[in-house]
């Protein structure tokens, strides 16, 4: 039936699709990475629409498939950065246990900085920002699900952070930490004294911390100046969006086809269309059916219909 | 030359599913709209060479034709209970059925070639 090759053809399409635009791509200046993304997403809505059983197919694409499955590992291995970021959440902790002692602090540190020496030095300054201290015991770990769940569908965040929309998506996840923010905050005047002590035996080591201290800025700003603006315009864009789209669509849709509740729909060409009365007949090629869900795909189609 | 390629498939659902990737990574800044339209003027070219030179099904369609109308070359056919009858003699039917259809042959391919 020709609902079974329409995997291998969706295949065949994106592939080559992907294959064709890479120059494109790279006249525009758009990193690969985007165009994998872009791949992935793709793949993703064509098999989420359930139009043909993808599950089965894959199989004999197998090595087409490759490419994709790496993407999505690419995206995992980029996770760890991120969950990188929530092991510093527990550092702040020990260091609030500093005030006790100081020595410890400087312990704990170079116990953290076998992996992350350098980072390790700039995870005192987020101290105030992990404002995670309070909330910790808590909701540390909620906050570490909820980012790992909100990054992997989102594009890596440095390519999310140029745009004002991207932004609010981005601030999603730090939304999360501002939330246990306020009750920390008390902790910040504790934790900012300690933080030029720090800084003074890490002088030596400045250079090198510098790319992990961009990171914690920008955590900071946006989540910290940004929240109330970016969920305004959230709020607006979704608004406007959603009902405009929405209205529109279905608008037109109910005024065009009158009973429109279903979208079954053939995307074609003909190469006639003859009538003797009210018998209709037509040759349709190159068809995409769309019926009760399933996509059909045809070369050829004779219709006889009457009117 | 892309020009000469029919848009309208990007209305299929391959297309859709293209069209909303294409939208989410504008949405984040990832691309330009400019990169997006050649990436969907791509499509219209890909689908189509994929669709001529892969798919060989034949089927047919029996109806009642409830509205037809050809507009700019282009028909439009809404079919009331439709009953397509696929090569394995597998019979797909449904309530309603819209048939959007271009031009085919000769009319396009010395524009596309």
């Amino acid at each position: 039936m020709s609902n079974k090759i329409v995997p291998a053809i969706y295949r065949a399409v994106i592939d080559d699709v992907i294959l064709n635009i890479k120059n494109e791509f790279e006249e525009f200046g758009v990193s690969e990475d985007v165009l994998a993304e872009l791949q992935h997403k793709w793949e993703k809505k064509v098999i989420e629409s359930h139009v043909a059983e993808f599950e089965s197919a894959p199989p004999p694409p197998t090595q087409q498939y490759a490419p994709a499955t790496h993407h999505v590992h690419m995206i995992q291995q980029a996770h760890p950065h991120y969950s990188a970021h929530n092991p510093y959440a527990p550092m702040p902790a020990q260091n609030g246990q500093a005030p006790q002692v100081k020595a410890e602090p400087v312990d704990s540190r170079y116990i953290l900085g076998g992996p992350q020496g350098v980072a390790s030095h700039y995870a005192l300054p987020p101290l105030p920002g992990p404002t995670l201290n309070g909330a910790r015991p808590a909701a540390v770990h909620p906050g570490g699900h909820q980012s790992v769940l909100s990054f992997p569908p989102g594009p890596p965040p440095v390519q999310q952070q140029p745009q004002a929309p991207a932004q609010s998506s981005a601030t999603a996840a730090p939304r999360a930490y501002n939330a246990p923010a306020p009750p920390a905050n008390p902790a910040q005047p504790a934790a900012v004294p300690r933080i030029p002590q720090t800084d003074g035996p890490s002088d030596s080591s400045d250079d090198s911390p510098s790319p992990p201290q961009s990171y914690a800025p920008r955590s900071s700003h946006p989540s910290l100046p940004q929240p109330s603006t970016s969920q305004n315009s959230v709020v607006d864009s979704e608004a406007i969006n959603s009902d405009l789209d929405d209205s529109d669509t279905e608008g037109e849709d109910d005024a065009d086809e009158g009973t429109a509740g279903d979208t079954d729909i053939v995307f074609c060409t003909y190469d006639k269309v003859a009538r003797v009365k009210n018998k209709w007949k037509c040759i349709l090629k190159d068809g995409m059916i769309h019926i009760n869900g399933k996509d059909y795909l045809f070369a050829r189609c004779t219709g006889e219909f009457e009117w | 030359m892309a020009s000469a390629y029919y848009e309208f498939y990007r209305g299929s659902s391959i297309g859709m599913a293209l069209t909303d990737s294409l939208d989410e990574l504008i949405t984040s800044g990832s691309i330009t709209p400019q990169l997006a339209m050649k990436v969907l003027q791509q499509f219209d070219k890909s689908l189509a060479d994929t669709m001529v030179k892969m798919v060989k099904t034949k089927t047919t369609l029996r109806g009642h034709l409830h509205t037809y109308r050809l507009c700019d070359d282009v028909w439009t056919f809404i079919v009331k209970h439709p009953s397509f009858k696929m090569e394995s003699n597998e019979v797909v039917s449904a309530q309603r059925i819209k048939i959007i259809a271009c031009k085919n042959g000769d009319a396009i391919e010395p524009g596309k070639k």
